[in-house]
């Protein structure tokens, strides 16, 4: 059988051309502590450079074998950039990441800096991104945060919730500066070339926010920005997804990702096996508390239900145990060879 | 004294004004209590908590969501803001207690524990409410300057929960008496078990479901009377 580079499996996974096996990888956060010690820095450093960033994302998947690199690992680049700051920790002990310390008080305040796509660190993820197009080792990934999530980063998200009621026109009037952010930034990265794009609109699941109000100011703005976008580009969305899952489906991502909460069996009924299913280990629960043995036959139920690739359902929380990812991708690896719903095999 | 009839009134209006969420509605009626010399706990528990509980039912129906309990919320502090100043310094109705609030350092996402805290505010407790993105030792060194009972933390993501570990060790310490609830989309019953906590709610909604189910408790004591009462 023959063997493909980490970058071949990717790129033909999401072309759902036949693969050897199936790729190990995600689109949202994968560096570990055991990369960052290696390069024998802290983690709060991490963020603020480009070397950093690509460093750290190729050194975890060297030790563990992931088929792709994605940067960067913090939600604020895209807020520190259009003006809200950014809190680094750079003091606290152990593993924190960088939020944004102030927000917009008024739907109809925002403010952006008008050249912001080349302030704060936007320069930096650009620089990660191009080293690591460049070293060609293993697939690239990008991801934006989607508008509603975005907007939630930028303004209190209350205000936003609220005003879905009280001020329609200011939501949409937001709704589309933010959607226009995310266009700009996602192709941005698939211009230097990434190999694949995803947008995380995590907070708006059905925990938050009705099926019908996610209809009316959530799916709109997601048309729009996978209609703006190159393929592959898939759609990630976090908490409790069962309810609007074909609305999802509807929007024109390649490829739709769901956490733990996500019924998957049921999920992949719903969209037919024309559509590339990812997902859905809780990542912390299966990478830091569980024990390895019991790893295996988490990753078996995700590929039973139906899955294409094995994603978690979040960030990878970057203090796993190491065992506990060997044991993911080494289960990977075996089950993988078995062709999934959408994607065949050599 | 109020009239059965007329107090029936106020209290299904403030009821009503809460899950209908009719600001100008609750104020009215809140203001009416407050002039014609209905007891203000009575309004409170029995007219504003008792429409939060209803708001709870269409939460946990899926008839309601996070943003129609922010408005729910919205006009029962309209209320609450009207009647609190009302309330009899020495009553033995209210059950006393004080809990320290906020979300973990790292975190700056609070919907959630305001949330909770409008339910503590309710059934009458005093409440520390520590803010956002709170250094982890802040928790702890509240807890003692207020010896407070209570200490009620809330983390959206992922990322931020492993900070509550810290948290509820540093306070179990020094009093391993306090009840520690802990809040927010990453926080499983596990995740809770294993940090040594006491009570957990998953998300916004659930948090308020898990603290009507609290005022719930609060409103029996007062019809049954505390066991210190009886």
């Amino acid at each position: 059988m023959a063997t493909m580079s980490p970058k071949e499996r990717v790129q033909k996974f999401f072309k759902r051309e036949p693969v050897d096996t199936m790729p190990v990888f995600s689109g949202m956060g994968m560096v570990t502590v055991q990369a960052i010690n290696k390069m024998g820095i802290r983690f709060a450093e991490v963020h603020g450079s480009a070397d950093y960033l690509a460093g750290s994302a190729t050194a975890s998947s060297d030790i563990f074998g992931f088929d792709a690199v994605i940067v960067p690992y913090d939600m604020c680049t895209i807020p520190e950039a259009m003006g809200r700051g950014c809190s680094t920790y750079a003091d606290a002990e152990g593993i924190l990441y960088p939020t944004v310390p102030t927000k917009w008080d008024k739907l109809d305040s925002t403010d952006i800096n008008p050249d912001w796509v080349s302030k704060a660190r936007m320069p930096v993820v650009e620089e990660a991104l191009k080293k690591l197009i460049a070293e060609g080792k293993y697939a690239v990934g990008g991801w934006v945060l989607g508008p509603f999530t975005l907007g939630g980063q930028v303004i209190e998200l209350d205000l936003l919730l609220k005003g879905i009621k009280k001020e329609a026109d200011k939501v949409q009037a937001f709704m589309e500066k933010m959607t226009r952010v995310v266009i700009d930034v996602a192709k941005r990265y698939q211009a230097l070339g990434v190999d694949y794009m995803t947008i995380r609109e995590m907070g708006s699941g059905t925990d938050l926010l009705s099926p019908r109000m996610w209809k009316q100011l959530i799916q709109p703005y997601l048309k729009e920005i996978f209609a703006a976008l190159e393929s592959p580009k898939i759609l990630h969305i976090c908490g409790g997804t069962d309810l609007i899952v074909e609305m999802m489906n509807d929007c024109g991502a390649d490829a739709l990702s769901f956490d733990q909460k996500n019924t998957l069996a049921e999920t992949r009924k719903k969209i037919g096996n024309d559509v590339i299913l990812l997902g859905n280990f809780d990542p912390y629960g299966t990478l830091c508390q569980k024990e390895a043995s019991e790893v295996p036959e988490v990753i078996k139920a995700c590929i039973d239900a139906g899955v294409d690739a094995v994603w978690p359902g979040c960030d990878i929380w970057p203090d796993v145990k190491a065992e506990n990812v060997q044991a993911w991708v080494r289960t990977m690896r075996e089950l993988g060879k078995q062709p999934s719903p959408a994607v065949g095999r050599v | 004294m109020v009239a059965e009839e007329r107090r029936a009134e106020i209290l299904k209006n403030l009821s009503d004004g809460v899950v209908e969420y009719q600001e100008d509605q609750v104020k009215e009626y809140a203001t009416a209590a407050v002039e014609e010399g209905l007891d203000a706990y009575d309004a409170i528990m029995n007219g504003l908590a008792a429409g939060m509980e209803i708001v709870g039912d269409l939460y946990d129906r899926q008839e309601y969501f996070v943003p129609e309990i922010l408005m729910c919320a919205d006009a029962l502090y309209a209320g609450l803001d009207i009647l609190k100043p009302h309330l009899k310094k020495d009553t033995s109705a209210a059950v006393r207690g004080q809990v320290v609030i906020g979300t973990v350092q790292g975190d700056v996402h609070d919907i959630g524990k305001n949330l909770i805290k409008m339910m503590f505010d309710v059934g009458g407790f005093t409440v520390h409410d520590l803010g956002r993105d709170v250094p982890l030792e802040k928790f702890a060194e509240e807890q003692l300057r207020t010896d407070s009972e209570i200490v009620a933390l809330s983390a959206m993501m992922t990322t931020t929960m492993m900070g509550m570990k810290k948290v509820i060790a540093m306070i179990k310490e020094k009093n391993p008496n306090v009840a520690i609830m802990l809040g927010g989309a990453p926080v499983t019953k596990d995740v809770a078990n294993l940090f040594g906590a006491d009570g957990y709610a998953e998300s916004a909604g659930n948090a308020v479901q898990e603290a009507i189910k609290m005022i719930g408790q609060l409103r029996k004591l007062k019809e049954e009377g505390l066991p210190s009462d009886r």
